[in-house]
């Protein structure tokens, strides 16, 4: 007889959870497990920080908790596919309704830190309540678990939908352009809210933020407790829905055979060109590229937030941004092209096993980026100059355009070898054509990475626009010219003397033993500096040193948010330099510490 | 110089380690040039962690290899240069058709175009991918996996060829095929080795055969020599010391 047993749902869900946790307990290992500490502390900080909004500026609360929402809305999209540790596919043959597995699925989605963490900036909602008496607090409770609730489920239906309707070039490129203009509206969405309405603005943007269903929570708080008992119930059924909808994606994408993110294609390719070493490879990168529905999303999402990104701010006027259009993409677009080596996974060893090949595999990559980023970027700058009418700004985009292009197609290469991120291979993948499989943590890692090696490239090329317009120019063709050259140099030597080993780290994950030690390693105090360094090192370096000693330079008068620019002049310089001096010594203590520790581990162990 | 005195392959002491659990132990193996060499044993013996090390894929803890006399750890140029590979379960180039992967990594090679354009057609045909033309290597199937990485290792016209399970999943005309393919390629002077579970198949095809158990060689040489009267499989059975279970427990199986 067979059994037709079936698993009642609270057993499921048990299971699921214990199964996600076993999950979690065997990755976290080395690298994996500081990356997760160093998230989970930076989370905590944001967690906190919405708590004390909710305390001092509670005017501000729903609009923090907007941000939150669409952490859970476009982070999976960027980040790559959402946390898939336990993908539907494991259960699609159990006996049991799509609706269990999707409600037993999310209890186990809710077994990790990030629900946690965003349980703790939810309890701002309580907090508020505190405000309006002990039923504020109960009715804050109630709407900080729906919230919580409601934000996952929106999280796991944008990646669903996206799963099963992104089938075209059409519809990626569409994905990517909406997830590039939302993250410029995240930082820079004020400027046309204020060219807008003015001081209506405020008013009508505090209706906005409440009728998202991450402000609802702040509603029902503030409303008389008959409304809010309606929010809450209402908040309940939107939950109920949003299941509904994702267990029926879920069956969907479980039958659905399409894999790996393959665009339709008609007649037959255009052969090869008839050539060799990097131009071949070249050739087969751009085949590769253009046949990839995700990196045709991540390009259209660099794109398209590097293009909005300064257009919002010509809404109140502001045209400063406008030539560096093109400088912009170049970062942005590096940034989502950073493990080009993890995401071709182990067809690593063709070029391994071909007799000198690992030189025109390096450059022939870099030759494909250039290909795609270098025209878009050209175009871009030259045109956004020109529009603007900003004359000051030709000898910096000039100077800096070749130190980035240059620069940005050594670091992907040189950071691609160095810091690759094992994910699944290609054919491996489930059902999310998202999801690399790659740990996101070590992923977003990689990108933030990018995203300051590349502009460092370009900094002598600023100091000598500082010195002399057109110095700047021939330093950045020469540094530009060096980085691609010299970063690609180190990239194929590297990947001739220890290929194998990044094939292995791909093939059988990151070695048992340690051999170098990691932060996980380190003494408690030092584990909590380096995190702490590492996350936050970036803000007096870059918004608080940099960027106001750019701004002084130019004589721009806004101050912003930078703490120098409001200070007496006598006192902006030293706090600039101050900054500065702060944020390089952050980096370097957070570099060198766990170094020292690499080279003196016998000691320590 | 490699010779054809030298043996195809040779691994001497091959030893590799992942964290505590040692997965190969001191392999020796010699394959005379020429031969047609099968490499069994039971699953997670070290067949593949044993053939990736002999062709320069994964570094070993100790030990060496070498290719017609050619050390694939210090001259690996000129080995790489000598030997097929089909390794098991790698990617390949998944976003380009079977006749791009074959025409890419032909021209990487440095073959002339047209060598390549001929050789990437008649494999195909040969192999009879040609059918799926417009077909991603992502969206293969197991069996054309193994066939189109068959194709690659054959491309360069190498000497020896190293195919680790080259008949899994592969449907039973491809797989006479491909026996017929190597065949002719051992009958032309090239040495093949392959690992498979399948014993009938390795008796078949091979004039060598090596078995190792637990990450360790406990015979080699020739079939003859190493059947002895009985047939490969008992040989095999009572050389890797296991039983053959499946009788007992699983009473709850019956319907």
């Amino acid at each position: 007889m067979a059994d037709v047993l079936t698993p009642g749902l609270p057993a499921l869900a048990r299971h699921m959870v214990r199964m996600r946790l076993a999950l979690m307990r065997h990755s976290l290992r080395g690298d994996n497990a500081s990356n997760l500490y160093t998230a989970v502390l930076f989370g905590l900080v944001m967690a906190f920080g919405t708590i004390a909004v909710a305390v001092l500026w509670p005017a501000h609360l729903p609009l923090v908790l907007a941000v939150w929402l669409c952490g859970w809305v476009f982070g999976p999209i960027f980040a790559g596919g959402g946390s898939e540790a336990l993908r539907p596919e494991y259960f699609s043959m159990l006996p049991v309704t799509p609706g269990r597995i999707a409600a037993a699925l999310l209890a186990g989605a809710f077994a990790g830190p990030a629900p946690a963490v965003n349980l703790v900036a939810l309890l701002s909602l309580p907090v508020y309540g505190w405000r309006f008496g002990p039923a504020g607090v109960l009715i804050g409770l109630a709407a900080a678990l729906t919230t919580l609730v409601t934000m996952v489920m929106i999280s796991r239906v944008v990646v669903a939908l996206i799963g099963l309707f992104v089938r075209s070039r059409v519809t990626a490129a569409t994905v990517g352009i909406v997830t590039g203009t939302a993250i410029a509206l995240c930082g820079n969405g004020w400027a046309p809210a204020v060219a807008l309405g003015g001081a209506d603005a405020a008013s009508w943007s505090q209706v906005l933020v409440r009728v998202l269903p991450s402000g609802w929570g702040v509603a029902a708080v503030e409303a008389p407790w008959p409304l809010a008992l309606a929010v809450l119930v209402a908040g309940a059924g939107v939950i109920a829905l949003l299941l509904a909808v994702w267990a029926s994606l879920l069956s969907r994408r479980v039958v659905s055979a399409a894999r790996g993110g393959v665009p339709p294609r008609r007649g037959t390719p255009r052969p090869f060109p008839a050539t060799g070493g990097a131009r071949v490879v070249a050739a087969k990168e751009l085949r590769a590229w253009w046949r990839d529905l995700v990196r045709i999303q991540l390009l259209a999402t660099a794109f398209s937030y590097a293009v909005v990104t300064p257009l919002l701010l010509v809404t109140v006027d502001v045209w400063i941004l406008v030539p560096f259009t093109g400088l912009i993409t170049i970062v942005i677009a590096a940034a989502s092209s950073a493990n080009l080596y993890g995401a071709d996974g182990t067809a690593l060893w063709l070029t391994l096993m071909t007799p000198g090949a690992e030189r025109a595999d390096v450059r022939g990559r870099q030759l494909a980026w250039l290909l795609i980023v270098g025209p878009a970027a050209v175009v871009l700058s030259l045109g956004g100059t020109l529009v603007s009418g900003q004359t000051w700004a030709w000898p910096w985009t000039l100077g800096l355009l070749p130190a980035l292009l240059g620069g940005g197609a050594g670091i992907i290469v040189l950071l691609a070898v160095t810091s690759l991120v094992p994910g699944t291979d290609p054919h491996r993948r489930g059902g999310n054509p998202l999801s690399t499989g790659a740990d996101e943590t070590a992923e977003t890692g990689l990108a933030w990475l990018v995203l300051l090696a590349v502009p460092a490239t370009a900094l002598p090329a600023a100091g000598a626009v500082l010195l002399h317009p057109w110095a700047g120019v021939a330093t950045g063709v020469l540094t530009g010219a060096l980085g691609a050259w010299g970063f690609g140099r180190i990239a194929y030597r590297r990947l001739e003397n220890h290929g194998t080993d990044l094939l292995n780290l791909m093939k059988h994950g990151p070695p048992l033993k340690a051999d170098k030690p990691t932060v996980a390693d380190l003494p408690v105090r030092h584990r909590i500096g380096v995190t702490i360094c590492y996350a936050i090192a970036w803000l007096p370096l870059f918004p608080q040193g940099l960027v106001p000693m750019v701004m002084k330079i130019f004589g721009v008068e806004e101050r912003v948010w930078f703490l120098a620019l409001h200070l007496p002049p006598l006192w902006q310089w030293p706090t600039i330099i101050f900054m500065i001096a702060t944020g390089l010594l952050m980096y370097g203590y957070a570099i060198l510490i766990p170094m020292r520790l690499g080279s003196s581990s016998s000691a320590i162990r | 110089m490699p010779t054809h005195q030298e043996p195809a392959l040779r691994t001497t002491g091959l030893r590799k380690a992942f964290g505590d659990h040692l997965a190969v132990d001191d392999i020796h193996l010699t394959v005379p040039a020429g031969s047609f060499y099968g490499l069994v044993g039971p699953n997670g013996a070290g067949k593949t962690t044993t053939l990736a090390m002999a062709v320069g894929l994964l570094r070993p803890d100790a030990g060496s290899a070498e290719i017609f006399g050619v050390d694939v750890w210090h001259d690996t140029v000129r080995a790489k240069g000598l030997i097929g590979v089909l390794p098991d379960g790698n990617a390949m180039p998944e976003r380009l058709t079977g006749r791009e992967v074959l025409t890419y990594l032909g021209l990487l090679r440095g073959l002339p175009p047209a060598v390549v354009a001929e050789r990437a057609d008649e494999l195909l045909r040969v192999l009879e991918l040609d059918s799926a033309e417009r077909t991603l290597v992502i969206e293969y199937s197991t069996g054309m996996r193994k066939k189109i990485g068959l194709a690659v290792a054959l491309l360069h016209a190498p000497r020896l060829l190293v195919l680790d399970e080259p008949f899994e999943a592969v449907d039973p005309v491809s797989s006479a095929t491909i026996r017929a393919i190597l065949r002719r390629f051992t009958g032309g002077g090239g040495s093949v080795i392959i690992s498979s579970h399948v014993m009938a198949l390795v008796e078949q095809l091979c004039d060598q055969v090596g078995v190792i158990s637990g990450g360790r060689v406990v015979a080699a040489g020739p079939l003859a020599d190493v059947r002895g009267a009985a047939t490969l499989e008992d040989a095999f059975v009572d050389l890797v010391g296991a039983r053959t279970g499946g009788t007992e427990g699983l009473a709850w199986l019956t319907s």
